[in-house]
């Protein structure tokens, strides 16, 4: 696939044209990586297309190998693995704390030690999620301001 | 947790038995045997002992993150092998007059306490850290 940069004058709205023989879910992926950096992420509920903005995500978890995204009583699925979900919004303070868990620090309330090397995070909704003994020193690192590795 | 943390923590449990085992010895001593009088070589019991009960908590070291009943399995056969470890380590005084169960019992109730007070410590630690951590959550929050 071609790309092709045009600046334009500051009157015109940007945009992002793709031209393509058929969507696939290269193109897909390519929509979903533009609409995440905007705060946006494209999600499917009850075979409806939604928006939903970073912002309101509490936190997105695998499972069976399908990513689903937690918001203030609902559940999406989206079509992203978890691994690129984690580089598209590791700058929108999510952060990985299990294996199958992206967590929005911006969500979390508090954080309660746990059994093992473990901690809990508490959302502001009151759910509790486990932090792993893994990524505790991610999320050391994080709140710091640190890069986690 | 990775081999080198885990042995670190190790070590700092290592020292903490030594301390607290001196201690235990010194109380359980006075009540059983205050006549006794001790040689250098007897300060290096608390040592030999607590060295002996590190080795069973290699039990506790997983690769993979334990579940929770995995993790309280594991914390239990630590404190079995532990009491074995030192019943078979330590005898009662010859000066001794009670029953040998009534001083094992003693020395099994020791160890219990003594582990039991650990627990409370490591806990302890990582309730202050889970603080620290918070606070340091909302100075993350508020900083954007």
């Amino acid at each position: 696939m071609l790309t092709k940069i045009t600046k334009i004058d500051k009157s015109k709205p940007e945009l992002i044209e793709i031209q393509c023989h058929i969507v696939t879910d290269e193109v897909q992926e390519i929509v979903a990586f533009v609409k995440s950096r905007q705060g946006q992420l494209s999600c499917v509920a009850d075979e409806k297309m939604y928006e939903v903005a970073v912002s309101d995500i509490f936190y997105i978890e695998t499972v069976d190998n399908k990513s689903f995204v937690y918001t203030q009583g609902n559940v999406y699925e989206t079509k992203q693995k978890l691994y690129e979900l984690e580089e598209m919004l590791k700058e929108k303070r999510f952060l990985r704390i299990s294996k199958s868990m992206l967590l929005n620090l911006m969500k979390v309330s508090s954080i309660k030690p746990a059994l093992n090397s473990r901690f809990t995070a508490e959302l502001m909704t009151g759910e509790q999620v486990v932090i792993s003994r893994k990524y505790v020193s991610d999320l050391k690192k994080a709140l710091k301001g640190e890069k986690a590795k | 947790m990775t081999l080198k943390e885990f042995i670190l923590s190790r070590v700092q449990v290592f020292f903490v038995l030594v301390t607290l085992i001196l201690l235990g010895s010194g109380i359980l001593g006075g009540i059983y045997a205050p006549e006794q009088e001790l040689h250098y070589y007897h300060l290096f019991s608390p040592i030999i002992i607590a060295g002996a009960c590190i080795l069973p908590t290699c039990v506790t070291y997983f690769k993979k993150e334990p579940t929770p009943l995995q993790y309280i399995i594991r914390q239990v056969i630590e404190l079995i092998l532990i009491e074995l470890v030192v019943i078979n380590l330590v005898s009662p005084p010859p000066e001794y007059n009670g029953s040998k169960i009534e001083f094992y019992i003693s020395i099994g109730c020791m160890i219990f306490i003594i582990y039991m007070i650990i627990q409370v410590l490591s806990w302890l630690k990582k309730y202050k850290q889970a603080i620290k951590l918070t606070e340091q959550l909302k100075t993350f929050q508020t900083a954007e």
